[in-house]
């Protein structure tokens, strides 16, 4: 192609020293996860190699002076709340898109609407709910008010993901099924969801994995209990031990994990709605 | 014995934006009927589909099946069956439960065991017995076409409509459905309307023609009278056999560029035309003795048809004028290339229009 | 049998009808509005009026510890006679300018090269891909990790005094803005990557055959042709990193040691001492500041047309 002699090298070899700098501090963190424990520090050089702070979030090892991540319950509380985040947004957003199948008087409008969800940064919703709660005299908790929060923002992306669904979606099968005298609901419960399923899938995990992760948003409206994130930022103004970098280790293969999780699924569901209803007109 | 006609359009309007794309539509059809619906591309022959299915709500007119006005009912509640072009199978099914979706999810419950043999008797009827279980992704797409109708027919609609159904297909299976879809309706008495864009199938499908041209009826007739007695130039383009001419209406003749040409029959209240069938055409040598028409024209190719060869020729001022020889007749002439000839015909064969 | 010719007498041509019957029937145009407003009641309860309370409680009398809705200018005077706080103002608005400026440069190369030099389509998505793994370890542990990578006796400055490209270790890299800009910038610069790499994957090679073949050289394709067409997505990109930078607070939190304060530091800060009014002024402000950027960002290209 053009210039491919010089550029396409060079810029390969950009590359990869972008990469390099992607993944730098995640090498980093996992090679001081292996520190020594309980005297090393969170920095250079690697007195002793072990596995002294994985036991340590395990709660495997013996006591010390640092105190263990309080990850047990937070880590329930976060998953659940992703779980509860999850299913509302894409419940919603499958709605929303469905509804947007149309033309309706204030179709604009509400699109600018949901779309704003994802586009204020999560300290100006944050401090909002928390202004709101603190006012009207609601208690503050994971499981509302950061509800509330956490599926202001996740919504806009499944909203997005089941729009692109839908826009590649071919209408005739629903036509067929409304011609064959089955009502609109009906046909929506067996024709269009089971196609669709995959986008939905998607949503599903997009929606998780925000929330899951979710930090600014939750910092100001989830009230005394905390979330994961919290937990860890909690650690950010005290000292920093590896055992942060050892539960960064873990999380990042539980991601792996999840996605895996993910891909299994998709491809399950992906095999019965095989041609997924994009129906060649002419084949 | 005298019943409402099973399907009857009245004034039937339907606009896009600025493009109308129906215009005042008005005819019926019987129980007995195979009606073909023909015209060219973007005649609003797939749009008139929609609006008598119900997926899309027409602008003006009414529409009437078995005397009830059901302009405004939902496509669900018309019982009216639909064959689309891409057959619109239920990918997640199998075939059995493709055939079976309108019985177990429409509004009358039927027990499950009743279900069944009702589906495997249109299966049955279709020719598709031992296919049931095969998903839809594992059978042909001649199979795929019978398994729509199946579907449509297993509900025993009042009406089946038929876009395009034969257009996915290769020739071969083209032929062979033709003949399908005729016996299968004829065993049912339930009347097809099926659209076509393609002549040939037009003519050989229907008891009775609709020619669509730009959102108004062309013509309606049977195939024989459509073809023999085209109602306007457009019909006779349409149509794929014609020549035609345009010109002026003067004095018991047509005047055209290329001379006047006396006519057999006389179309009124048309725009000005001239049409003359491509097989009624005879390529004579140059200032030949002719007691017709004359256009001279120069050869150009010709196309082997199998049973007949279609030569092309171009005038001067670049109109192609086509002369079509069935080979029953006799052995082809053949032309020399760029060399100019006399094409003529006996004037009761030319139809005028105006 | 009879043949009914175009236009039937008594029933008039299309052109002359009038109105219609109802065009739609009114309960599909009800579905609509059904399956919309569960997502439209809740970001309105959710999202526009805690925003809404965030300007109101601005203009709020702030006592010790409470807030009451007498209305007063006190805060806004507060937050701008104060140094401190101007300084933040301006302190974000260079930190997003850097950041910003940083992912373009360094990330366009990127999507230059995934987008259109890779041609194998599953390359092409795993090196997309990669780009994103990173995405899957915590954003606080990332932003954490950038500790050891750039203290005194950090990652970097260990190679850096091994490779004996320096004497002595560089100190500015942590607890500095520049550390604040290298730990964003490696954390938002794929949201830069992603939107222009898929602008560029749409640009028709022929396109740039054509070019070529009318001679000219890579360096005006690359002005004239194909960063016109990857704008969107560079637009786009620009409004996701802006967002998320303007809004920042914990990175600069954990790699600046409370030097570099951003306005999303204050917020957090005013909120923990219960400064309620205080905080509002300067959400009010961010927000401003942010429909600023996005609508002029708007301007560049009409994203509707493009996407």
């Amino acid at each position: 192609m053009i210039e491919s002699r010089v550029l396409k090298p060079a810029l390969a070899l950009y590359v990869v020293l972008f990469l390099l700098f992607l993944y730098g501090p995640f090498v980093v963190l996992g090679i001081l996860s292996f520190q020594q424990g309980p005297e090393g520090g969170p920095q250079f050089p690697i007195t002793q190699w072990s596995i002294f702070w994985y036991k340590h979030i395990l709660g495997l090892a013996p006591p010390s002076r640092v105190s263990p991540l309080p990850i047990g319950i937070s880590l329930v509380r976060s998953l659940t709340l992703a779980g509860l985040t999850m299913i509302t947004s894409t419940v919603l957003g499958v709605m929303a898109a469905q509804a947007f199948r149309r033309n309706f008087r204030g179709k604009a409008a509400a699109f600018y609407l949901i779309v704003l969800g994802m586009i204020v940064p999560g300290v100006l919703v944050g401090l909002g709910s928390a202004l709101v709660a603190t006012t009207t005299g609601i208690e503050r908790h994971w499981w509302s008010t950061a509800f509330a929060t956490h599926v202001v923002y996740t919504l806009p992306f499944a909203f997005l993901v089941m729009l692109a669904i839908f826009n590649r979606f071919d209408a005739s099968v629903e036509e067929a099924s409304w011609s064959l005298g089955v009502p609109p609901a009906r046909t929506f419960r067996k024709v269009t969801f089971p196609l669709i399923f995959p986008g939905v899938l998607s949503a599903m995990l997009f929606a998780f994995t925000l929330s899951y992760d979710e930090f600014a948003r939750t910092l100001f409206s989830s009230g005394r209990e905390q979330t994961l994130p919290l937990a860890i930022y909690a650690t950010f103004s005290v000292e920093i031990h590896p055992n942060v970098f050892a539960f960064g280790v873990l999380t990042t293969l539980f991601s792996f994990a999840l996605l895996a999780v993910y891909a299994i699924l998709m491809s399950l569901s992906v095999r019965r709605a095989k041609q997924v209803a994009i129906q060649e007109a002419i084949q | 014995m005298s019943e409402e006609p099973v399907l009857r359009l009245d004034g039937l309007t339907k606009r896009f934006g600025n493009r109308v794309a129906l215009s005042g539509v008005t005819f019926s059809v019987e129980r007995s009927e195979y009606v073909g619906l023909f015209g060219p591309s973007g005649a609003g022959k797939t749009t008139l589909l929609r609006a008598i299915a119900g997926f899309d709500v027409p602008d003006a007119g009414r529409i009437y099946l078995a005397g009830r006005d059901i302009t405004h009912k939902p496509a669900h509640e018309r019982g009216i069956g639909f064959v689309f072009q891409n057959f619109a199978l239920f990918p997640h099914l199998s075939v059995m439960d493709n055939v079976a979706f309108g019985l177990r999810n429409g509004i009358k419950r039927m027990p499950e065991p009743e279900v069944r043999s009702h589906a495997l008797e249109v299966i049955e009827l279709v020719g598709l017995k031992g296919l049931e279980d095969r998903g839809i992704g594992q059978i042909s797409g001649g199979q795929k076409q019978r398994v729509a109708l199946a579907r449509t027919l297993v509900i025993r609609p009042r009406l089946v409509l038929l876009d395009e159904p034969l257009g996915a297909l290769d020739a071969n299976l083209r032929l062979r459905m033709r003949a399908e879809l005729r016996r299968i309706r004829e065993q049912l008495q339930i009347p097809f309307l099926h659209v076509t864009g393609n002549e040939t199938e037009a003519l050989a499908m229907g008891d009775r023609l609709i020619v669509l041209d730009q959102g108004r009826i062309g013509q309606l007739g049977t195939p024989e009278e459509v073809y023999n007695r085209p109602a306007s130039a457009n019909v006779a383009r349409f149509l794929n056999r014609y020549n035609v001419f345009d010109g002026v209406l003067q004095n018991g003749s047509f005047a055209s560029a290329y001379g006047h040409f006396p006519y057999g029959m006389r179309v009124a209240g048309q725009k000005p035309a001239y049409a003359i069938r491509y097989d009624r055409v005879i390529a004579k040598e140059k200032d030949a003795v002719s007691h017709g028409p004359v256009v001279r024209a120069n050869y150009i190719a010709s196309e082997y048809l199998g049973a007949a060869i279609v030569h092309f020729f171009q005038t001067n001022d670049l109109k192609v004028v086509e002369v079509e020889h069935h080979l029953s007749n006799g052995p082809p002439e053949t032309f020399a290339e760029g060399c100019t000839y006399d094409l003529t015909w006996k004037p009761d064969d030319g139809i005028v229009f105006g | 049998m009879a043949l009914y010719l175009a236009e039937t007498p008594g029933i008039p041509p299309a052109e002359t009808v009038d109105g219609s019957v109802e065009t739609r029937t009114p309960r599909r145009a009800v579905s609509s509005y059904l399956l919309i407003a569960p997502a439209v009641v809740w970001m309105t309860l959710f999202l526009v009026i805690p925003m809404a309370m965030i300007v109101y409680v601005s203009f709020w009398t702030q006592t010790t510890f409470k807030i009451e809705p007498i209305l007063t200018l006190d805060s806004w005077e507060t937050f701008f006679s104060s140094g401190t706080y101007v300084n933040s103002l301006w302190t974000t608005l260079r930190i997003w300018l850097i950041v910003l400026t940083a992912t373009f440069v360094f990330g366009y190369p990127t999507a230059l090269f995934v987008g259109l030099f890779v041609k194998n389509k599953t390359l092409q998505t795993t090196l997309l891909v990669l780009c994103v793994i990173p995405f899957w370890t915590s954003f606080l542990i990332r932003v954490l990790a950038w500790r050891p990578m750039l203290g005194k006796e950090g990652a970097i400055n260990i190679l850096l005094l091994k490779a004996g490209i320096v004497h002595q270790p560089i100190e500015a890299l942590l607890f500095t803005d520049l550390s604040v800009v290298i730990g964003m910038t490696q954390i938002y610069v794929v949201f830069m990557v992603g939107p222009i790499a898929f602008m560029l994957g749409r640009i028709d090679p022929n396109i740039l055959e054509a070019a070529r073949d009318l001679g000219a050289n890579f360096w005006q394709i690359l002005r004239k042709i194909i960063f016109p067409l990857s704008l969107p997505g560079v637009v786009v990109g620009a409004m996701f990193v802006s967002v998320m930078v303007l809004g920042e607070f914990a990175t600069s939190a954990a790699l600046s040691g409370r030097k570099v304060n951003l306005l999303g530091n204050i917020i957090v800060t005013q909120v923990g001492s219960l400064k309620w009014a205080l905080a509002s002024v300067v959400g009010v402000i961010l927000t401003i500041i942010m429909g600023l950027v996005i609508a002029g960002l708007l301007r560049i290209v009409d994203l509707k047309q493009e996407l």
